[in-house]
């Protein structure tokens, strides 16, 4: 395979080494330089927003801000009795919530935080990255079922229900995006989304996904409605509903168990957003620069660095986007979460498909952009 | 293949072998679904070693994704189901299951054997690169093209599947 991943780069910079062994140690650094403090920073941010949106401090005690309140809580976690109620299911209990994790770390090796900086550029990267969330979903039931405790199972059994009814408009809001790039690799679908003055024609780079065509802007807010549903957050957190269920699946769960799933819940929604974000909204591509083509060359690290930084203030303003949603909207009813995602969002998706699909064969792949620069040029 | 990826490839044999059989043993069906997962995790690394990712990937989403949530969800959702022991199971049952089991070799012995000999007639510089090469492209052009006939077959039989569900599922009048 041709692809940029960590484990070639570090035995081509180190020189020495099988292969495994590198890719063993990217895997790790993966988990716990990205995902897991990602996890653990994002339940602080949340706070801190809720806080702000509710004229209140929120925690401010742990560091400046309050800044190390995650640590101070993992802490803690690790701290507490290693509680496991009486008649659930030990087996059980102990694999779900490493399932989940599982899940949600998978598919960070995937993400394309830059050109060269990405844990693997797989052939089949965007359908890796489903793949690896499907994960979650088993973890999230078996989890509610080995507690025996009926408002976990009933949040157990809408999470699956929800997560496997959302996977088919998120499948079909990614298709779009396929037809344009005519690829399953995450690092070419970004390269695409460059903006090269003199581009014509599909296989050269036509601006942002979301603004190729009046379909696939739609299909993008279908794909981070599916996206929020399928990582349970409101308006769609009916499997943790506490109004209704306690606390859903995660009722029984306490300490580091409890601890993994809030961390595995997070670290999806990273993924979520990063996903919309490399699909839709140009990856690490600035908006109209190209950086490797610029009047003066910039060195390779720094053109790393900017694109580093753009994928990731891009994809945390979604994640502020999604906890904002969390203290403005009201949840769903089970019925209105089924029919939003059958009649509305199944069709939407369905017509976005066939729109961009006729978008390509009349404008011969172009879009908006390449149109509109087409005709100031001549 | 380093020694290192051999290992990890022999790791997914054991764990896709081992679960199997307590698929087949376990006397608790929730434990064995729970055991299915796993097998079909194991069967996904092997499609990776064997160089069809595509497949993998196909493995995971419909498998662990669909059939197995499937599976859990029937078992959860029927009061009695779970709390059944297989081994409570009467004789006269297990004799068709027996045929079946042993119908059933004859036919494996005969795929495995046209596929190895499929495997030692092509040159091993062949399986290499094909291994190597991106796959995903080369079946959706046979989909569309050699195979389109089957692939539409399958499309009617899929809608017809969806339009007996909501059939089934619409509210009695």
């Amino acid at each position: 395979m041709n692809s940029a991943n960590f484990a070639n780069s570090l035995q081509g910079w180190v020189g020495i080494g099988p292969i495994w062994v590198w890719a063993l140690v990217s895997a790790l650094a993966v988990i716990f330089l990205l995902a897991l403090p990602f996890g653990g920073f994002a339940t602080y941010v949340e706070r801190k927003i809720a806080a702000d949106m509710q004229d209140r401090v929120g925690p401010n005690r742990v560091g400046p801000y309050g800044i190390l309140q995650f640590i101070a809580d993992a802490v803690k976690m690790l701290g507490k009795e290693d509680f496991i109620p009486l008649g659930c299911d030990k087996f059980l209990y102990n694999l779900a919530p490493v399932l989940v994790v599982m899940g949600a770390c998978a598919a960070f090796a995937a993400l394309p935080l830059s050109k060269l900086l990405m844990g693997a550029d797989l052939n089949i990267g965007i359908f890796f990255l489903l793949s690896s969330t499907t994960l979650i979903a088993p973890g999230i039931l078996l989890g509610s079922w080995s507690t025996a405790n009926k408002w976990s199972l009933l949040g157990g059994l809408r999470a699956a229900a929800q997560i496997v009814s959302y996977e088919i408009p998120v499948a079909l809001s990614i298709l779009p995006v396929i037809l344009i790039s005519g690829t399953l690799q995450i690092g070419r679908m970004v390269e695409l989304q460059g903006w090269s003055w003199a581009a014509e024609g599909a296989n050269s780079g036509h601006f942002w996904n979301a603004f190729h065509n009046p379909f696939t802007f739609v299909a993008m807010i279908l794909l981070f409605i599916g996206g929020l549903a399928e990582t349970n957050r409101i308006p769609f957190d009916l499997p943790e509903s506490e109004s209704e269920l306690v606390s859903g699946f995660n009722t029984e769960f306490s300490g580091m168990r409890f601890g993994l799933y809030a961390l595995a819940e997070f670290a999806d929604v990273f993924v979520m957003c990063a996903m919309v974000v490399a699909l839709y909204l140009g990856g690490w591509q600035l908006p109209f620069i190209n950086l490797e083509n610029l009047w003066v060359t910039l060195p390779s690290g720094l053109i790393a660095i900017i694109q580093l930084s753009m994928f990731l203030g891009k994809t945390f303003f979604l994640v502020f986007v999604v906890m904002w949603l969390r203290w403005t909207l009201p949840r769903l009813r089970v019925d209105q979460l089924m029919g939003l995602c059958w009649k509305g969002l199944v069709p939407l998706a369905l017509i976005n498909i066939v729109g961009t699909a006729a978008w390509m064969w009349i404008f011969k792949g172009q879009s908006i952009a390449q149109l509109v620069y087409k005709m100031a040029a001549r | 293949m380093s020694n290192g990826l051999k290992l990890v490839l022999f790791l997914a044999e054991i764990l896709t072998l081992g679960s199997a059989v307590l698929v087949a043993l376990h006397p608790n069906v929730l434990y064995a679904s729970v055991a299915l997962l796993f097998a079909f995790l194991g069967v996904a690394v092997m499609f990776v070693y064997a160089g069809a990712d595509f497949i993998a990937g196909a493995q995971v989403i419909v498998y662990v994704g669909g059939v197995t949530i499937l599976i859990l969800f029937a078992i959860m959702l029927t009061q009695w189901l779970y709390k059944l022991n297989l081994r409570e199971i009467p004789g006269k049952i297990l004799l068709p299951i027996l045929v079946v089991g042993v119908a059933v070799v004859p036919a494996l012995y005969k795929v495995i054997r046209e596929l190895t000999a499929f495997i030692e007639k092509a040159p091993p510089t062949d399986l290499e690169k094909f291994s190597s090469l991106p796959k995903t492209s080369v079946i959706g052009q046979a989909l569309l093209t050699n195979y389109v006939l089957p692939f539409e077959a399958i499309t009617i039989l899929l809608l017809g599947a969806l339009v007996g569900a909501v059939w089934l599922a619409r509210p009695t009048k």
